[in-house]
């Protein structure tokens, strides 16, 4: 590519990029001979940790409007910015290699920037690293492949190329039971995955012919024109049948009650960095994916199926909540949390309002850089204690004060504490869930404010109380050794993280005006259109 | 056939240079080990010319790799050929007819079986320095010796079976005439009987042969009975002559419609079809690795081709439904099924792999039936049969590639347990990440090249279907009750391939998570292990890019030549 080129289309390098050098960096150690062990891992992660900088680099250039200059709070659905000539792939079957960004992906696309140079960082001293760092990078340029790609076939790929590094992340730096997560983790979301496919052939099967796309099929996979295209699929029956095969696809990656199984088990084994991309960016393929096929090609069907989505979403709140009140493993608290959230997500969108959408984008956004953070202290606590069990601790505060400050910090983001990020998405959502729904608001608002106060007294316990103020009490695992405190590797991910958090918190509009004039956008250009022809009001 | 060769110019020779080298390639194995080192002196000059008869035999050719060199050779000869004379096309004698279709599939034929002959390499053994025994050596070392003479005896056959299952196969695919498609069907299945039971060293290698042998034998003699009920009613077994017969007939012809169920006995037979299919997996599971996937990707092949002439150019009424379409479907869909099914419950990967390719059999029957359901109008028939030549060709690349990983771990001992597979991974990752490609690709997922020809050949069901049911439609169901019935054929297709997943996925994944039973790095065979490694490659490469899009291109402009015909 050619240095015009890649001003043109930088979407396709930072996710083309990222994929080739990680690649590289795997292979070339084996047809390197008697590279040492030691300077191989250095190179490995010095090389990787400057892409993965480049990359975050450009990103936040592309945003400022250094590069490109884009007004990015002007962009309507179906506005895709930084889009590519479309490259051909298979023009056979109508697959095309097409990139475009709206306000619905760029917060994806920059999350997922920011959040590897930092997962990385935070476990800077990770065993085979020489593997270790070209693999996130690998699993970076999947992740940016599924938020850049316009073309169902393209998309269904990078979905499933994302679970190969996941998965050998979780087989080979995992826990004890890293075996059965992975499998677990591998077989949930594949074959939810392949409900998803048969959804996308459906509606491959009845896209129209467009120029030069599909000589032999006469389909195409192109996602631009199959919105464009008017009634995809005439028979509404079928309509609501493929709407729902994409759900089950899209739910389990979120993943909602009753398909969330396998997150606490792929949580609770997998390395820190794992963690934080699963649950930071991994998981919003999933909301990410609904809202881009499901609800945006089919806004009838979203329609009826509302009732639906307020039950998924209330039930994996509630739900969620409750189990996680019940757990003494942090990893696993940590992800049922995040069960928790993502309910959140679906009763936004279910509210059909402007304000409830662009809610559950900034929920996206904010759990994105909350979760992270917290399963970076998971990590951590993990590897300073030697144990995940949290009744087992009293007065962290005293031993290791960062690692208490991050801790209460980020349990502070997720229970929605004000002037942090996490608040914003949850106040937008339930005001839009009031307007739409009244006084139903009140269960997942009293479940929040509950499970608020159960937390802060348990966190209050573990962090700062202790029996005795010298010692406090320490886990059995660290057999009488002194705690330490975090390394400055870990520390630096974690500032950078709840400086985050703050930032977004203090000032939502960096993101939020852009979410917000799509979502009012979306809603006013096709979900009313769409709720007329249901006869539809809330 | 005399009159044949001597009227055979040079555009005859190119048009059948291929098979010309293979029937070399015959010849040569007979020859070379017996040439002798006689040499002759070119007068007044020190330069000593070899002049190969005479002198002492065996003293410059004992080597017993020999055959194996010139199967390879030859196969890759022809297989260059083919592809460097693909447009070609006449008429050689009045029963062959060379286009591209049938080079197509002489590709598939001669890429498969030197695959094969490659993976052999490592497996037949091979004594450098046999020598006969003498009258001194005491009986223990007397047996020894004449056993490393018979090993490398065996490898000459080997080979030399090899080289005829491809002449048989590649003359098949151009036969015109029913007569000489059967004459060459048999040529390559004898062989193929033969490769089978060569596995004589284990227990079920010799049951398998016989099974597969007498099973062969009897299916055959009801294709022949069928073909002669045919010759009875039409007076000629030119496929041009009974195609016209078939047009002008009124109604149905006992004689001929009960003929060419019975050839579909015995063709289906070939393919793997249910009910015929009993004897695959025991053949497979019996016969060494590599002729087992000779088995599941070129003779499948040869059975497909021997269906499209026969259901496709033969019998396929230019308005309406063809009489085998239900029937056709029926057997598609039981065949997917039970290989599914049966593959789900196999401890075994040969015959997991065995059962697969039952499978997919089922799913290249569904599309052809979709041909005959009258619907489809000739450009969805060409759609179709380009999915059905298409998904041939790549199957070598991951059916094979599956079987020649398998042929690495029998080289050890092993390779009839699941267990054999477990922690692959640690043991091999690049082996490994290639079977994972494989059993991935088999199972259709994107971008692999299965998924690309398992989408075409769906697509061209559902667009044989289309606009069949009525647009309106409140639920999926009384949408479903709308559609015309051969769209359950690519129902059944994609619920088949979402069963499929579980037992792929289960080979895929206990190379990863069980711990392996040793800890010793697979036996060293460079040239296999890069021949898979390419299959591997190109599996992804054939199912995404632009190499896919030319191989397709290839494969399109065929079957065009063929349709059009």
């Amino acid at each position: 590519m050619g240095g015009e080129r890649l001003i043109d289309d930088p979407l396709s390098v930072i996710t083309l990029v990222p994929l080739a050098m990680g690649l590289i960096l795997m292979i070339l150690p084996r047809v390197l001979p008697n590279s040492s062990a030691e300077g191989l891992i250095q190179v490995s992660r010095n090389i990787s940790m400057g892409v993965a900088l480049a990359i975050a680099t450009m990103t936040t250039m592309l945003f400022l409007g250094q590069v490109g200059s884009i007004d990015w709070t002007n962009i309507t659905q179906g506005g895709y910015v930084l889009q590519n000539e479309a490259v051909d792939l298979i023009p056979a079957i109508g697959v095309t290699w097409k990139v475009g960004a709206d306000a619905l992906s760029f917060p994806m696309i920059w999350l997922t920037a920011i959040l590897i140079p930092i997962s990385m960082l935070v476990e800077w001293d990770a065993k085979r690293g020489h593997l270790f760092f070209p693999l996130l990078l690998v699993m970076e340029g999947a992740l940016l492949g599924v938020f850049v790609v316009l073309d169902l076939f393209v998309f269904y790929v990078f979905w499933e190329l994302t679970l190969i590094p996941m998965f050998l992340l979780i087989l080979l730096w995992g826990g004890e039971d890293r075996r059965y997560a992975a499998m677990k983790f591998f077989i949930y979301t594949f074959t939810a995955s392949v409900f998803m496919l048969i959804g996308i052939l459906v509606m491959y099967f009845h896209t129209e012919t467009i120029a030069g796309l599909g000589s032999l099929s006469g389909h195409h996979f192109d996602l631009v024109a199959m919105t464009a295209q008017e009634n995809l699929i005439p028979s509404e029956g079928l309509r609501h049948f493929v709407w729902l095969l994409l759900l089950i696809g899209f739910a389990t990656k979120m993943p909602s009650v009753p398909v969330h199984t396998w997150l606490p088990d792929a949580h609770v084994q997998a390395p820190t960095a794992g963690s934080m991309l699963l649950a930071g960016v991994m998981l919003k393929m999933g909301a990410y994916g609904f809202l881009r096929i499901s609800v945006t090609v089919f806004p009838e069907s979203t329609i009826v199926f509302v009732p639906l989505l307020i039950f998924l979403g209330m039930v994996s709140l509630v739900y969620g909540a409750w189990v996680c009140m019940g757990q003494t493993n942090l990893k696993r608290m940590v992800a049922y949390s995040s069960v928790s959230h993502m309910g959140l997500i679906f009763l936004g969108i279910a509210t059909m309002q402007p304000l409830g959408f662009a809610g559950a984008l900034f929920m996206m956004f904010a759990h994105g850089i909350i979760s992270p953070l917290l399963f970076a202290v998971a990590g951590a606590f993990k590897h300073h204690y030697h144990t995940l069990e949290i009744g087992s601790m009293r007065g962290i505060a005293h031993h290791s004060p960062w690692l208490a400050a991050h801790m209460m910090l980020g349990w502070m983001a997720s229970l929605g504490l004000p002037l942090l990020a996490g608040f914003v998405a949850e106040i937008a959502i339930l005001i839009a869930f009031w307007m739409t729904y009244g006084w139903l608001v009140l269960l997942p608002a009293l479940t929040l404010i509950v499970t608020a106060a159960y937390y802060l007294n348990s966190m209050q316990r573990t962090i700062f109380e202790s029996n005795d103020p010298e010692q406090g009490i320490l886990p059995d695992t660290l057999h009488g050794e002194d705690p330490s405190d975090l390394t400055w590797h870990e520390n630096a991910g974690m500032l950078t993280l709840a400086a985050m958090t703050a930032l977004f918190g203090i000032m939502p509009f960096i993101f939020w005006d852009m979410m917000s004039n799509w979502s009012s956008g979306f809603v006013i250009d096709t979900m009313i259109e769409a709720m007329q022809t249901q006869e539809w009001s809330p | 056939m005399s009159s044949m060769i001597s009227d055979m110019d040079s555009a005859t020779t190119q048009l059948i240079l291929p098979e010309l080298l293979m029937l070399g390639g015959i010849l040569a194995m007979i020859l070379v080990p017996n040439f002798g080192n006689a040499t002759m002196r070119i007068p007044l000059t020190s330069i000593q010319i070899p002049i190969l008869f005479g002198g002492t035999r065996f003293a410059t050719t004992n080597n017993p790799k020999l055959p194996n060199q010139i199967a390879m050779t030859t196969l890759a000869l022809a297989f260059m050929t083919s592809l460097l004379f693909l447009g070609e096309e006449g008429e050689v004698g009045n029963s062959l007819h060379v286009d591209e279709f049938s080079r197509i599939f002489t590709l598939v034929f001669t890429a498969a079986l030197l695959l094969a002959s490659l993976a052999t390499t490592a497996r037949l053994p091979a004594r450098p320095k046999a020598s006969a025994p003498l009258d001194t050596d005491s009986i223990a070392s007397s047996d020894a010796k004449v056993n490393a003479l018979i090993d490398n005896r065996r490898q000459v056959d080997f080979h030399i079976l090899l080289l005829t299952t491809g002449l048989g196969m590649s003359l098949m695919a151009m036969a015109t005439n029913l007569f000489m498609l059967f004459v060459c069907l048999e040529l390559a299945s004898m062989s193929s009987y033969i490769l089978v039971a060569f596995h004589k060293e284990t227990d079920v290698g010799g049951e398998a042969g016989t099974k597969y042998f007498i099973v062969g034998s009897v299916v055959s003699a009801i294709g022949i009975y069928g073909m002669s009920l045919l010759y009875l009613w039409n007076g000629s077994l030119d496929m041009a002559d009974l195609a016209a017969s078939w047009d002008a007939m009124e109604g149905m012809d006992p004689l001929a419609t009960i003929g060419v169920g019975l050839m579909l006995v015995a063709f289906g037979f070939k393919v793997g079809a249910a009910p015929f299919h009993l004897a695959v997996p025991d053949a497979y599971a019996g016969a060494s690795s590599p002729v087992a996937g000779v088995l599941a990707t070129a003779s499948k092949a040869m059975g497909f081709v021997a269906l499209i002439r026969i259901l496709l150019v033969v019998t396929m009424p230019s308005t309406g439904q063809a009489f085998w379409f239900l029937t056709l479907a029926i057997v598609a869909v039981v065949t997917m099924t039970w290989g599914n099914l049966a593959a789900l419950t196999s401890d075994n990967p040969k015959r997991v792999l065995a059962y697969s390719s039952v499978a997919h059999a089922g799913y290249m029957l569904a599309a052809i039936a979709a041909i005959g359901s009258g619907l489809a109008d000739s450009d969805m028939s060409t759609l179709i049969v380009t999915a059905v030549v298409f998904h041939l060709v790549v199957l070598v690349l991951f059916k094979l590639g599956a079987f020649l990983i398998l042929s690495m771990l029998e080289a050890e001992g092993k390779g009839h347990k699941m267990e054999d597979l477990h922690g692959l991974g640690r043991r091999d990752p690049v082996i490994a990440a290639s079977m994972f490609v494989f059993m991935l690709s088999l199972a259709g997922v994107p971008p692999l090249s299965g998924f690309l020809s398992k989408l075409l050949m769906i697509n061209g069901i559902v667009n044989v279907s289309a606009g069949t049911s009525s647009a309106s439609a409140a639920t999926a169901l009384s949408w479903a009750q709308g559609v015309d019935p051969v769209f359950w054929l690519a129902v059944a297709i994609v619920l088949n391939s979402a069963l499929s997943l579980f037992y792929y996925l289960r080979i895929g994944l206990v190379m990863f998570f069980e711990p392996p039973v040793t800890d010793s790095p697979l036996k060293r065979t460079p040239s296999l292990r890069m021949a898979i490694i390419a299959c591997a490659v190109l599996t992804l490469l054939f199912g995404i890019g632009p190499l896919s899009n030319s191989l397709l291109d290839m494969v399109g402009s065929a079957v065009d030549s063929f349709m059009g015909s």
